[in-house]
């Protein structure tokens, strides 16, 4: 026998996960953001990499060990950060796809760069991976850093 | 038969992989809209597509594309992959040190009547040029 969870995952519902996870995020609700992904959700933010003399640290984990505070540090760095969503596509295995402008206003460091009090407006495609349970088992994040790093006024690559 | 979206951005990336550019940009619909990120490359049409796909082959002649996913959310399949070459000419502004490159990247394509008729690619500028040992934004040149 077949039990029906309440809400089943379908192509929208899956995206109706995803788009409020953005609501939140414009919120700077990061408690909440992490409240829509599963405990144990993987994360992979695939432009952060730090490099240091033997080993280079990478945007790689999960959500509870990376994603919340990379989130939390963000919104601390610039406190007006926003987001714009341009598409959300899905299916009913769980798979959505997000094109999604991140913006902000620097007031605090950011990684190595300096607060100068720029503003930078970078487009990101976001993968997700939400589970059956409708939570969120896996998000993937691609964008360009380099726009982002002369966009605040740092011209080193680091 | 026309082939389903999966297939045909499988085709398309199956033919770079190969270096065969007019293989690939064949499967673009001759008013394919054309946006490359990190190139600050908006609104292009095919040609704007081969000339990124050219450019790419010429700097890094060894060039490998990696496949590690095709999603397929109705008429939109992402692909997420990765580029792996030696530099052997310049490239978007970076003189050829012979570094070797390797770049997680995800295109998004949108797909109908079994041609693509939008890419949006995506990628991080600031990985391709520390891997070249590009030091600064204002000098790219400079090594």
């Amino acid at each position: 026998m077949t039990t029906l969870t309440e809400r089943s995952r379908t192509a929208k519902s899956a995206a109706g996960v995803v788009t409020e996870f953005f609501d939140r995020y414009r919120a700077h609700d990061v408690e909440g953001m992490t409240d829509l992904c599963s405990i144990n959700a993987g994360f992979s933010y695939v432009p952060v990499e730090l490099w240091g003399k033997q080993r280079v640290l990478r945007g790689d984990g999960k959500v509870a060990t990376i994603g919340k505070p990379l989130w939390t540090g963000l919104i601390a760095s610039f406190p007006d950060l926003s987001n714009t969503v341009h598409t959300i596509t899905s299916n009913d295995d769980g798979d959505v796809v997000a094109e999604v402008d991140i913006e902000g206003t620097q007031q605090l460091p950011w990684g190595l760069i300096a607060p100068a009090g720029r503003h930078y407006r970078e487009p990101h495609l976001f993968i997700f991976r939400v589970g059956p349970d409708l939570l969120i088992d896996r998000i993937t994040g691609y964008w360009n850093d380099a726009g982002i790093s002369q966009q605040l006024g740092h011209t080193e690559v680091d | 038969m026309t082939s389903t979206p999966t297939q045909t951005v499988q085709a398309f990336l199956e033919a770079f992989g190969r270096h065969d550019i007019d293989a690939a940009i064949a499967h673009l619909a001759p008013q394919a809209s054309v946006t490359v990120h990190p190139l600050g490359l908006r609104d292009g049409g095919p040609d704007t597509l081969r000339q990124v796909l050219a450019d790419l082959v010429h700097g890094f002649p060894d060039l490998v594309i990696s496949v590690s996913a095709l999603i397929s959310t109705g008429d939109v399949v992402t692909a997420q992959f990765k580029a792996e070459g030696t530099q052997a000419a310049g490239y978007a502004g970076a003189i050829n040190q012979e570094k070797h490159l390797d770049i997680d990247q995800a295109w998004r394509f949108t797909v109908g009547d079994g041609l693509i008729t939008g890419v949006s690619a995506y990628w991080c500028q600031a990985q391709l040029y520390r891997r070249l040992a590009v030091k600064r934004y204002d000098e790219i040149a400079i090594a």
